[in-house]
C-alpha cells in the first residue's frame, strides 16, 4: 500500500504523459512521421496503463499470477488483432 | 514467406503432378483415405483388443455393482491400481515409454502427409504459373459474381452470361465477388471452390479435361432460397467451338444460350 | 449450517427456485440441458425428413433453414456445454475438496440465465421466424437488411439469447476459476487435482476468453439491428466493406476454442471413467494434462482453418495449416494414453465404459477425417459439405456420447440408486448403431452440399440410411430416459461407490451427499484425504459487493429477522426472469424506442438504492437525498421524453414490447439492489493462501477473472476498429471523413478533456479507499479534522462527479457530431466504429456510476471503514481502474491517430 504522495506523484505524471500526446498532435508531427509517431503514442497509452495497474491498481503488490491473468488476455486481443489485420494484407 | 524450402517444395510438385487441381484432389484425397483407413483401422482393432484382452472376468462382488478390489499388495502387475482419496501420482510400470513411441509415430506420420499435402497446395494456390508455360494457353481469365440467388459471368471482353461457357484444357481463373450477401462459388467435379465475398476478389484457377456440363452450387448458406442455388449452367465445350461463341455477336450469344 | 442450510426440502418446488446449493444447481442444469437435448434432437429428426429425398418435401426452405440453424445453436450452446457444467457443478467441488462453489448465488444466477436464455431462444420461433442464416451467423446475412421482413424480430430475439447465454457462461466462468483455485482442500496441489476437475479448469479458461470474443462480436451485430450501424451491412443492404471477413474473424477466434470447450469436460470425463472402469491410473498422467493446457493454448490460434477459402493470404494460410496440425498431435498423445490404460488393467464393461469406449472410437474416426481438412487442398474441396457435416459430428457427438457415459458413472453417487445395467447396455448398442448409421453415409455421400436440401439423385439411398439411423439414435434415448427415471423408485441402493477402483473424493461421502458435503474438513496434508474435526466452514461475511460482516450494524429488525446469513436467495431466479423480460422487449423495439425504458430504470435504480439502503441501514440524511434525487431523475427523463417522442403519443403507441422491456429492466434493477444488499452465506476456502494465487481473496480473484473476459470484450471492439480500419486504408480513415463525409473536424479536445476527468477520477477512488483503510478515525487535514467516513464518501462522491463531467463532455460531443454536423450512427463505417466502442465504454461508466450510487449509501454509514471492510471499495477500484485504462487507448485511437 502506499502513500498518498506517490499516488499523486503517479496521477501527475499521467496528466502530463496525457498532455504530451494531445501536444504531438498539435505539432503537425503526425501528417510527416505517421508511424512513428502512432508508435510514440501506443507506447505513452501502454506507459499509462501499466502504471495506473500497477499502483493504483497494486497489481505490482499481487502475486505475479495475477499479472499474468491480465497478459494473457493482451496477449489474446493482440492475437486476433494482428492475425486479422495480417490476414488481409 | 517464400522459403527456398517451399520453394524447392513446389517444384517437386510440380515435376509429380503438373496437372490441374481435379487430379491434384484425386491423388491427394486417394492418399489420405489409404492412409487413414489403414491408421483407422489399426487404432480401432488395437483399442478394442485390448479392452477385450484385459477384461476381467470375475463377477460382481456380493451387494456391490462392481468387482471386488484387489488389495495393492496382492496386486502383481506393477500398475499403480485407483484408490479412494488418493493424490495421484504416477500410473506404475509400464505404458509411458509405448505411449511416446505410438505419439512419434503418428506425429511423423501426420508431419509427413501435411508436408507432401502442402507442396500440392503451394502448386494449386500459385496462379502466376499459369502464365509461364511456353507452349500452353494463357488462362481464361473470369468473373464470377454471385447474388441471391445465382451466379453472372464476366468475360475479359465485357460478355456477361448465366452460364459458364469454358473451352477444355485451357486453365480457367475465375475471380469471384459477390454483391449481397456471402456465398461460395464452385463446380464439384472440376474441384474449384472460392468464397464469394461482398467487396473482396477471391482467385481460384481450374481446368476441364473433358466437355460436357457441369452443375455450379452454391456452398454457402446464403438466404432462403440457398437450396435452389444450383444450376447446370457450365459447359465445356471444345476450344474451337468455345472460340466460336466467344466471337459471335451479342446477340448470336443470347440465341446459344436461349 | 447443519440440516439443509435454510433451504425448503427436495420434495418442494420452492427449494428448486431459491437454492444455491452447488449439487441443487447441477440437477438443475442436467434435467434442463437433457430437455434441450430432445428439443434439438426433434429438430435434428425434421431435418433428416427433410433429406429424406431431394427437395423441400416436408419443411418450406424458410422453415427448414430455421430448424437446421437452431439444431446448431441448441446442440452447441443449450445442451453440450451446460449438460457438462451439470456435472461440473456436482463434481468439481467434491472432487477438490470444496463446500461449494467460492460464490453460490451467482451460480445461481448462472442457471437461471441460462434457463430463461434458452426460454427466450424458444419464444423466438414464434415472433415470426427465429434466425435462419445458420449457427455461424455468417455476415451479412446476419444483418437486418438480409433479413425477411417476417423474421426480423425473431432472429434479434435469438441473438438476444445467445448474449444472455454468454453472460450465463462468463459468470460461470469467473465463479469455477476462484473455486478451483481458491477452495481446494488443503495439501491437494494443482497438478494433483482429479482429471475432470482439471478439464473443466482448462474448459473455464477457454470459455472466459472465447465467449467474451463472442459476446462482442454479438454486441456489435446487435448494434446494426437496434442502432442501425453498418458493420456488416447498412439498413439499405449495401455490404459494409470489411464486415463479412470481420464477423468470420470475430466468430471463428470464439467458434474454435468453443470445439474445445465442449469436448473438454467429456475428455475429463473419459479420462476418469477409463480409469475406474481398467482399474488403473492414467498412463502418462502429466502428459496428458499438459497435452490438454497445450490444445487449450494453441486454441486461441487456429481460428483462420475455417476460413482458408476466403481472401486471406497465403502467409497466414501456411501459419494457420501448421497451427492446427500442431494442435492435432496433443490429441493423439490424449487417445494413446486413454488406450495404454486399459494395458494390464481389469477391465469391467459396464455402461458407462462401454459409452466411452464408444466415444473414444467415435471420437478416432472424427480425429482421422479432421486431419483430412487440415490438407488444405482438401479443404477446399470438402468446403460446405457433409464431409465437414460428419466430421464434426464424430468430434461433437463424441464429446457427448462420452458425457451419457458419465451421466451413467455420476448417476448412482447423485440419486444414491443404481441404474438398470441390462437396460444401459442395451441403450449403448442402439446408441452406437444407431449414430454411424447415421453420420457414417454422410462420409460416403459427402459430396452433398451442406445446409441444401436439394441433392444428387444418386445420394438418396445413403441419406435415407442415415435418416433411419437418426431414428435409432433417437430412440436409444428413449431407452435412457425409462431407465433412469425407473430406477429412480428401484431398490438398488448404493453406498459410497458403486465402483470399484474409483480414486476422486466424491466416492468418499455417501450417495447422495449430505449437503454439507463432508464430515469435516477435508485435507490432503497427510498424502491422502482425511477428515478433519471441527467446524469446516464459518458463516460470515456477506457475499459480492461486500467482503466481510459490517460492524455489528445489522440488526434483526432490518432484515427481515434473518439474523443469520442464508443459503437460500430468490434474486437469482429474478435476476434471469428479468433479463428474460428485457431481451423480450427489446427484441421488437425500433431504435427510437429501444433506449427509453432503460433509462427509465436509472432512476428506480436510485430509488431502489435510497429505499433498501434506508430499510437495511436506518434512514439517513443521504438515503433521503437518494429517495429525492430519483424522482428528480425521473422528472428529467419524462421531460427528454416528451421532448423526443412526446409523452401522450409515444406512450400511447409504446408497443406490448416497450412493456415488457420496462418491466424487465425495473425488475432487474430491483434484483441488483437486493442482490448487493442481502446477507448471505459464503463458503470460506479452507486455507488462506492457495497456490498460484496466493492470499488473494475470493472476490478480487473473481474481479480479476471478470476483468480478464472484459479485456477480451474490449479487444473484440477494438480489434473490429484495427480490423475494419486497415481494411479501408489505415491514414485515409479520418480524411475521407474530413473530406467527403463532410465532417467538419474530429477535435482532440473532447477526448483530451475526457481523459484528464477519468484519470483524476482513477485518482479520487485511490484516496476513498485509503482513507476507508484507517478505519474510523478522523484525519487531521490542515486545521481540519474530518471523520475519515466523511472522506471515504467525499472522494467516492468526487469520482461519481467526475463520471456525470465524463458523461456529459461526451454527450455535448456526440450531440454536436450526431445532430449538428449529420455524423449518425451509418454515416459511414468511422462513425459507426467510434460510437459503439466509445458507447461500450461509456456504458461500463454507467455502470461504475450505478455501482458507486451503492457504495455512496453504504460509505455513509461507515460500513468500508477499516482494513478488511475497506476491500469492497478496493474491488470497485479495479473496475474502475479498468474502465479508465481502455479510455487511455480509446483516447489516441480514436481522437489523434
Amino acid at each position: 500500500m502506499a502513500s498518498i504522495k506517490l499516488y499523486t506523484a503517479i496521477f501527475g505524471v499521467l496528466m502530463v504523459l496525457s498532455t504530451m500526446q494531445a501536444a504531438l498532435e498539435f505539432t503537425g508531427l503526425l501528417e510527416e512521421f505517421y508511424v512513428p509517431i502512432m508508435g510514440v503514442m501506443l507506447l505513452l497509452s501502454t506507459i499509462k496503463a501499466v502504471s495506473v495497474a500497477g499502483w493504483y491498481m497494486h497489481v505490482f503488490d499481487e502475486p505475479r499470477a495475477i499479472s499474468y491473468l491480465a497478459i494473457a488476455a493482451v496477449i489474446g486481443v493482440l492475437a486476433l488483432i494482428a492475425g486479422a489485420a495480417y490476414s488481409i494484407t | 514467406m517464400m522459403t527456398p524450402g517451399s520453394a524447392l517444395l513446389r517444384h517437386a510438385a510440380f515435376a509429380q503432378v503438373s496437372r490441374t487441381p481435379a487430379d491434384v484432389f484425386d491423388n491427394l484425397y486417394l492418399v489420405f483415405l489409404v492412409l487413414g483407413t489403414l491408421v483407422g483401422v489399426v487404432v480401432i482393432s488395437y483399442t478394442v483388443y485390448n479392452a477385450y484382452k484385459y477384461r476381467a472376468s470375475d463377477p460382481d462382488a456380493e451387494g456391490r455393482y462392481d468387482v471386488e478390489e484387489t488389495p495393492p499388495e496382492e496386486d502383481g502387475d506393477g500398475v499403480a491400481r485407483p484408490q479412494v482419496g488418493e493424490i495421484p501420482t504416477g500410473s506404475g510400470k509400464g505404458g509411458g515409454k509405448k505411449l511416446f513411441v505410438s505419439f512419434t509415430i503418428s506425429a511423423v506420420i501426420v508431419l509427413g502427409l501435411i508436408v507432401y499435402a502442402y507442396s500440392l497446395f503451394l502448386y494449386v494456390e500459385d496462379t502466376n504459373q499459369l502464365y509461364d508455360g511456353e507452349d500452353t494457353e494463357d488462362p481464361l481469365e473470369i468473373q464470377v459474381v454471385a447474388e441471391q440467388f445465382r451466379f453472372t459471368y464476366v468475360y475479359p471482353d465485357g460478355t456477361t452470361t448465366e452460364e459458364l461457357r469454358i473451352p477444355k484444357d485451357r486453365p480457367i481463373l475465375v475471380n469471384v465477388t459477390s454483391q449481397d450477401v456471402m456465398h461460395n462459388f464452385g463446380i464439384r467435379e472440376l474441384r474449384v471452390k472460392a468464397d464469394a465475398i461482398p467487396n473482396q476478389y477471391n482467385e481460384a484457377w481450374f481446368q476441364a479435361e473433358e466437355t460436357g456440363t457441369y452443375e455450379a452450387i452454391c456452398y454457402e448458406l446464403c438466404g432462403v432460397g440457398h437450396s435452389s442455388m444450383r444450376g447446370e449452367e457450365v459447359i465445356v465445350m471444345e476450344p474451337e467451338e468455345f472460340n466460336d461463341w466467344y466471337d459471335s455477336s451479342e446477340a448470336e450469344k443470347a440465341e446459344v444460350s436461349g | 449450517m447443519g440440516e439443509n442450510g435454510h433451504l425448503p426440502p427436495k420434495s418442494n418446488i420452492k427449494r428448486w427456485l431459491v437454492t444455491t446449493n452447488h449439487k441443487d444447481i447441477g440437477v438443475l442444469y442436467l434435467i434442463t440441458s437433457m430437455f434441450f437435448l430432445v428439443m434439438a434432437g426433434i429438430l435434428a429428426l425434421l431435418i433428416r425428413a427433410q433429406m429424406w429425398a431431394p427437395g423441400a418435401t416436408v419443411l418450406d426452405p424458410g422453415g427448414y433453414y430455421q430448424v437446421a440453424t437452431s439444431h446448431g445453436f441448441l446442440m452447441v450452446f443449450w445442451f453440450l456445454s451446460p449438460f457438462a457444467f451439470g456435472f461440473a457443478n456436482y463434481v468439481v467441488p467434491l472432487q477438490i475438496g470444496a463446500d461449494d462453489l467460492a460464490f453460490p448465488r451467482l451460480n445461481a444466477m448462472s442457471y437461471w440465465l441460462y434457463l430463461f436464455s434458452g426460454v427466450l431462444f424458444g419464444i423466438s420461433f414464434f415472433q415470426g421466424a427465429t434466425f435462419m442464416g445458420g449457427w455461424t451467423m455468417y455476415a451479412p446475412l446476419n444483418a437486418p437488411a438480409f433479413i425477411p421482413n417476417y423474421g426480423h424480430v425473431g432472429s434479434f430475439a435469438a441473438i438476444l439469447a445467445l448474449v444472455m447465454f454468454t453472460g450465463s457462461v462468463t459468470i460461470g466462468s469467473v465463479n469455477f476459476l476462484t473455486t478451483i483455485y481458491r477452495m481446494r482442500a488443503e495439501g491437494l496441489r494443482m497438478r494433483d487435482i482429479p482429471l475432470f476437475s482439471m478439464s473443466i479448469l482448462l474448459t473455464v479458461w477457454m470459455m472466459l476468453f472465447a465467449f467474451a470474443a463472442l459476446l462482442g462480436a454479438l454486441v456489435i451485430l446487435s448494434s446494426d439491428h437496434l442502432l442501425h450501424t453498418s458493420y456488416f451491412a447498412d439498413v439499405d443492404g449495401n455490404p459494409s466493406s470489411g464486415g463479412s471477413l470481420l464477423w468470420t474473424h470475430l466468430f471463428w477466434f470464439f467458434g474454435h476454442p468453443e470445439v474445445y470447450i465442449v469436448f473438454f469436460p467429456a475428455l475429463g470425463a473419459m479420462a476418469e471413467i477409463v480409469q475406474t472402469f481398467s482399474g488403473r491410473r492414467l498412463v502418462g498422467r502429466k502428459w496428458f494434462v499438459i497435452a490438454m493446457a497445450l490444445v487449450a493454448i494453441q486454441s486461441f490460434i487456429v481460428w483462420m482453418h475455417h476460413m482458408f477459402l476466403t481472401t486471406i493470404n497465403l502467409p497466414i494460410k501456411t501459419i494457420m495449416m501448421v497451427t492446427t496440425i500442431g494442435i492435432s498431435l496433443p490429441f493423439d498423445l490424449m487417445v494413446f494414453a486413454l488406450i495404454y490404460t486399459m494395458i494390464k488393467g481389469r477391465v469391467r464393461w459396464k455402461t458407462p465404459f462401454l459409452f466411452v469406449l464408444g466415444a473414444l472410437l467415435i471420437f478416432i474416426v472424427g480425429g482421422i477425417t479432421g486431419v483430412f481438412l487440415g490438407a488444405i487442398v482438401l479443404d477446399y474441396s470438402f468446403r460446405g459439405t457433409y464431409w465437414v457435416v460428419a466430421h464434426f459430428h464424430y468430434v461433437m457427438a463424441s464429446g457427448a456420447v462420452a458425457l451419457i457415459g458419465a451421466l451413467y458413472y455420476w448417476y448412482p453417487k447423485i440419486t444414491g440408486k443404481m441404474y438398470n445395467e441390462f437396460l444401459g447396455k442395451i441403450h449403448f448398442v442402439v446408441a452406437f448403431v444407431g449414430f454411424n448409421l447415421l453420420y457414417f453415409p454422410m462420409f460416403v455421400v459427402w459430396e452433398t452440399p451442406r445446409r441444401m436440401f436439394e441433392y444428387s439423385a444418386g445420394f438418396t439411398f445413403w441419406h435415407r440410411v442415415a435418416s433411419v439411423g437418426a431414428v435409432l439414435f433417437a430412440a436409444s434415448f428413449v431407452i435412457m430416459i425409462y431407465n433412469l427415471f425407473m430406477s429412480l423408485y428401484s431398490d438398488r441402493v448404493v453406498d459410497d461407490s458403486p465402483w470399484a477402483y474409483t480414486g476422486s473424493t466424491e466416492w468418499a461421502v455417501p450417495s447422495p451427499p449430505p449437503t454439507e458435503n463432508f464430515p469435516g474438513t477435508p485435507s490432503f496434508t497427510s498424502g491422502s484425504l482425511r477428515f478433519l474435526e471441527g467446524p469446516e466452514a464459518t458463516d460470515g461475511g456477506v457475499e459480492g459487493e461486500e467482503a466481510t460482516p459490517d460492524g455489528g450494524q445489522v440488526t434483526a429488525a432490518a432484515d427481515h429477522g434473518e439474523p443469520h446469513p442464508d443459503h437460500a436467495s430468490w434474486w437469482p431466479v429474478f435476476a434471469g426472469s428479468s433479463a428474460l423480460l428485457a431481451g423480450i422487449g427489446l427484441s421488437g423495439l425500433s431504435p427510437s424506442m429501444f433506449v427509453w425504458p432503460f433509462l427509465f430504470a436509472l432512476p428506480a435504480f436510485v430509488y431502489f438504492v435510497g429505499a433498501v439502503g434506508a430499510r437495511r441501514d436506518g434512514f439517513t440524511v443521504l438515503h433521503g437525498a437518494f429517495l429525492s434525487a430519483s424522482f428528480l431523475l425521473l422528472a428529467v427523463f419524462i421531460a427528454l421524453f416528451h421532448v423526443t417522442q412526446g409523452i401522450i403519443t409515444g406512450l400511447e403507441s409504446a408497443p406490448t414490447y416497450f412493456w415488457l422491456a420496462l418491466a424487465g429492466a425495473v425488475l432487474g434493477v430491483y434484483t441488483l439492489v437486493r442482490l448487493g444488499f442481502e446477507s448471505f452465506y459464503v463458503p470460506e476456502p479452507t486455507s488462506s493462501a492457495q497456490w498460484p494465487f496466493g492470499e488473494v481473496e475470493n472476490t478480487k480473484l473473481g474481479m480479476w477473472t471478470f476483468l480478464g473476459s472484459d479485456i477480451i470484450l474490449f479487444g473484440a471492439f477494438i480489434g473490429s476498429y484495427v480490423f475494419t480500419r486497415f481494411e479501408f486504408g489505415w491514414q485515409d480513415w479520418w480524411h475521407v471523413a474530413h473530406e467527403v463525409g463532410g465532417l467538419e473536424h474530429h477535435p482532440v479536445w473532447p477526448g483530451l478533456l475526457n481523459t484528464y476527468i477519468l484519470l483524476a477520477s482513477s485518482f479520487t477512488v485511490v484516496l476513498a479507499l485509503v482513507f476507508a483503510r484507517r478505519g474510523v478515525g478522523t484525519t487531521e487535514i490542515g486545521p481540519l479534522s474530518v471523520e475519515n467516513r466523511k472522506l471515504t464518501l467525499g472522494f467516492i462522491g468526487t469520482t461519481f462527479l467526475g463520471a456525470c463531467l465524463f458523461l456529459l463532455n461526451k454527450g455535448i460531443e456526440w450531440v454536436d457530431l450526431y445532430f449538428h454536423q449529420g455524423w449518425t450512427f451509418n454515416a459511414d463505417i468511422m462513425s459507426s466504429t467510434f460510437y459503439l466502442t466509445t458507447g461500450l465504454h461509456a456504458a461500463h461508466v454507467v455502470i461504475g456510476m450505478m455501482l458507486m450510487l451503492f457504495l455512496m449509501v453504504r460509505s455513509y454509514t461507515g460500513a468500508y471503514q477499516g482494513e478488511d471492510e475497506a476491500r469492497t471499495i478496493e474491488y470497485f477500484g479495479l473496475y474502475w481502474h479498468f474502465v479508465d485504462i481502455v479510455w487511455l487507448f480509446l483516447f489516441p485511437l480514436f481522437y489523434i491517430l
